[in-house]
């Protein structure tokens, strides 16, 4: 019966080694431009790491199967009647539930009450979505379709809303998503960290999410980050050109 | 043949009628779209009445015994026939031709998809691509496991010799052949392209094909009621003496559970396109901006589409845990906690829906309370594991092909099931939602757990229902490639959704191709790899060997009949006397059966 608890064992803890390093010396997630995205990047990352003695454990039951329990199967016979074990069943029980409240808190309602942050914005935009476009409102009345202008360090509020279908208003680069609901105003918070353009990484951009015809795919447009200074008289300069 | 031939013909005349009556009353052009409701509505009564409604029916109605076809020879395929094991195989073959006209589609989208830009479709063809994909085998994940081998085997593990309603189940079936050629014809109509989720309010305005998709889908569900209705009876009636609930075998109760789930929320889905259809036909205003709200329709689509993930892999949980039994040669490990588990996630499955819709625009006080439940059900999700794993736990494992497909199941539905942590927590979700990772994900857990589990049943089954062996070294190898190249296809879509790429979309940008490309070449091959299937089945047609009763020497029931079972299963009432998987009990031997007596092949049978 013992024998195979220890190289299980041995293997689960080298899948697990295994996993973690990976989870943290390879960069999967993109870069980061928003306060938004460190929040979720580190639940991201600590989910990886909480999955990572899920997913070792059941790997090696796997590998130790194919080379500790192969049977040929030829002599029929069977293996030990072993119908349950109810300390095993109360401990997993346990066990696995206690993981589930620790990522309920932790990145669960944690994540949650970051990434909703206060109520509270620096600027408010406004973000009208149609088949296929966006059309921005900046804080002075100006409006734009080509480009969005976004302030850095500066938290931003989006007024999201819709004139046809349902659409999604997403900024890889930030994260965060909401959608554009016909009737139903939408509210997303994002606060810049760094001066970009879409040029300096493809998920400056903002991108529909939510399948909204044929030009859906399609539906996106670059968004800079500029200072406070630019974004001001960016703003005040759509006025003059009209 | 000739009750298909009538079943055709009178379909057609059904539609025509219901055309001519909608455009006598109201004028128009036959294609508007409420002239094809009423002519789909005939044409589904026409084809019912056609395939054998009137005899096994009809003729009830006037006074006469009802009659149904007990042909014996291949014409049985094609007829309104009750025997379990018939409707079981015409589901199988239905469905896997459903699977390969789906599959196909999807390696046009893969090929689109190679490369940025737009090269063999444009973007709306795209999305309609995307939609029929997603519809079909969301139907094959729904009705493959349960239909097939629900219907073929849960007789015969309990005891019975058919389910409790023949003719209803005959009906369940000749219901998914008009669902198939409805959407498999609204192309005519200029298809459909909101996607098989249809959320309004997009599905309220486009082509006309989606009030076929509508119709079908109603239908389907109609097949699915009823096909759920009928296990439930027939494991709560039909059971052998002696068959209590503690000793049914885990495939059972995992059909009851999906049967539960199928038979009480599967209407919502009907009722949704029941609201859409009046919102495109009828001039009402469920999904408008004044009235509902898009987010109405996702609240009423995702209260059936979310348990339908579990009417997916409840099934296919039941399939995993009947094979590591049987292949590791041990009892089933924690048999309580695990019919305890599916019942969990039946109650569950029905209160998790709206971690559909973290970025939708639902009330904010919704988030916690979903994500609680959605959490929840990783605990009962985690026992099926632990079974697994204790099962597996020092047995004599046998690898032959329905093993090795459950060993990539494992592996399939465990990122299939880690992933679903990160889209059920609020954080992530806001990020990942609408993503190709999301795309991954229920790749992973549809394939892998339902799909995968699909393939495994048609391995250890086959020989039951055909009497015959496949080739067992081309099994294996079809298992491992499939499995491999399902996840070189998949994990990199992980990837391009973390790294920015939306889903649904027949064009990206340009820092996606590498691994776009890299998912397409695998997704060609994973598509070539079902050749071997086709030809291990073609090869077991000549040259399998015969494969005797019990060529896995396994524990179940169905085991101890031959191969294939005799018209009523048993040739005398069993009964039991112990549980399902004493494997490993001294002196417990299970002698061969002996083949049962064919019945008397006169054509016709009276129903009692």
């Amino acid at each position: 019966m013992r024998r195979s608890w220890l190289p299980v064992g041995l293997l689960w803890l080298g899948y697990t080694v295994l996993l973690i390093a990976l989870t943290k010396y390879v960069a999967i997630l993109p870069a980061q431009w928003a306060e938004e995205a460190q929040v979720v990047d580190e639940a991201f990352i600590l989910l990886m790491y909480l999955g990572s003695p899920v997913m070792a454990l059941v790997l090696a039951v796997m590998t130790w199967g194919i080379i500790g329990w192969r049977s040929d199967g030829a002599d029929r016979e069977d293996g030990p009647n072993q119908q349950n074990n109810r300390v095993l069943v109360t401990t997993w029980l346990v066990i696995t539930s206690a993981l589930a409240i620790g990522v309920l808190i932790n990145p669960g309602f944690v994540g949650l009450a970051e990434i909703r942050g206060e109520p509270s914005s620096d600027y408010v935009i406004g973000i009208q979505a149609a088949q296929f476009f966006w059309e921005i409102t900046y804080p002075n009345g100006e409006t734009a379709l080509d480009e969005l202008v976004v302030p850095a360090e500066k938290r931003v509020r989006y007024d999201v809303s819709s004139v046809d279908v349902l659409h999604s208003f997403w900024i890889p680069a930030f994260r965060v998503k909401i959608d554009a609901v016909p009737g139903v105003p939408t509210q997303v918070y994002t606060t810049a960290t760094a001066e970009g353009t879409s040029d300096d990484d493809v998920n400056l951009r903002v991108q529909c999410a939510e399948l909204c015809g044929a030009g859906h795919a399609a539906m996106a447009m670059p968004v800079r980050v500029v200072s406070d200074a630019e974004f001001n008289e960016y703003i005040e300069s759509l006025g003059g050109s009209e | 043949m000739k009750y298909l031939i009538r079943a055709i013909v009178l379909g057609i005349v059904g539609y025509i009628v219901g055309v001519w009556l909608t455009l006598a009353i109201r004028g128009g052009s036959p294609t508007d779209e409420v002239a094809v409701v009423f002519g789909f509505i005939l044409a589904l009564i026409g084809w019912l009445a056609g395939i054998g409604g009137i005899e096994a029916f009809g003729r009830q109605w006037i006074g006469k015994t009802p009659e149904v076809s007990t042909a014996r020879g291949w014409q049985r395929y094609f007829q309104f026939t009750v025997d379990h094991k018939v409707i079981g195989i015409q589901y199988g073959v239905t469905l896997l031709g459903v699977l390969l006209i789906g599959g196909f589609s999807a390696m046009i989208m893969r090929i689109e998809l190679a490369s940025p830009g737009m090269s063999i479709v444009d973007l709306e063809e795209f999305n309609k691509l995307v939609s029929m994909h997603g519809i079909l085998m969301v139907a094959v994940a729904v009705a493959g496991i349960i239909g097939a081998f629900g219907n073929y085997i849960i007789p015969i593990q309990i005891g019975a010799a058919d389910m409790a309603f023949p003719r209803l189940n005959a009906l369940s079936y000749w219901l998914v052949p008009p669902v198939a050629i409805g959407l498999l014809s609204a192309p005519l109509l200029g298809s459909f392209s909101a996607g098989w989720t249809a959320y309004a309010p997009l599905s309220v305005g486009g082509d006309s094909g989606q009030i076929l998709f509508n119709m079908a889908i109603i239908t389907f569900g109609l097949s699915s009621i009823l096909g759920g209705l009928n296990i439930i009876v027939t494991v709560i009636t039909m059971r052998a003496p002696g068959m209590t609930w503690g000793r049914l075998p885990i495939f059972t109760w995992a059909g009851f559970a999906t049967a539960l789930l199928a038979f009480t929320v599967t209407q919502f889905f009907a009722a949704a396109l029941v609201l859409i259809t009046m919102d495109r036909v009828a001039g009402t205003d469920f999904f408008g901006p004044d009235v509902g709200t898009g987010i109405l329709y996702e609240h009423i689509f995702w209260f059936y589409s979310h348990p339908a993930v579990y009417i997916m892999v409840l099934p296919g949980f039941g399939v995993i845990l009947e094979i590591a039994t049987a292949f590791s040669r041990k009892p089933l490990f924690a048999y309580k906690a695990v019919v305890g588990s599916l019942l969990t996630i039946v109650g569950l499955s029905v209160v998790v829906w709206a971690h559909h819709m973290f970025t939708s625009g639902m009330a904010d006080f919704l988030q916690a309370p979903f994500m609680i439940l959605t959490e929840a059900i990783s605990i009962p999700t985690g026992v099926i594991f632990l079974s697994i794993i204790g099962t597996l736990w020092q047995g004599k494992l046998w690898f032959r092909t329905p093993l090795v497909i459950a060993f990539g199941w494992l592996f399939n539905f465990l990122i299939g099931g880690i992933t679903g942590i990160f889209l059920a927590d609020v954080a992530t979700d806001i990020f990942l939602h609408d993503t190709y990772f999301v795309v991954a994900h229920f790749h992973y857990t549809i394939v892998g757990g339902s799909i995968f589990a699909l393939l495994a049943a048609f391995f250890y089954w086959f020989p039951k229902i055909t009497g015959r062996m496949y080739n067992d070294k081309l099994g294996i190898i079809f298992a491992v490639s499939v499995t491999v190249l399902f996840n070189t296809t998949f994990l990199p879509l992980f990837w391009v959704g973390i790294n920015g790429m939306n889903r649904r979309v027949g064009d990206y940008p340009q820092a996606y191709e590498s691994a776009n490309k890299f998912a397409s070449v695998s997704a060609l091959l994973l598509g070539s790899t079902f050749l071997l299937f086709v030809g291990n089945i073609a090869w077991s047609a000549v040259a399998g060997p015969k494969a005797g009763s019990n060529p896995w020497n396994a524990r179940t029931l169905e085991w101890q009949v031959s191969s294939p079972p005799s018209h009523h299963n048993f040739r005398s009432q069993p009964v039991i006397v112990g549980p399902p998987y004493d494997y490993g009990v001294p002196y417990v031997v299970f002698p061969d059966a002996e083949p049962a007596p064919e019945p008397d092949e006169s054509g016709k049978e009276v129903l009692v």
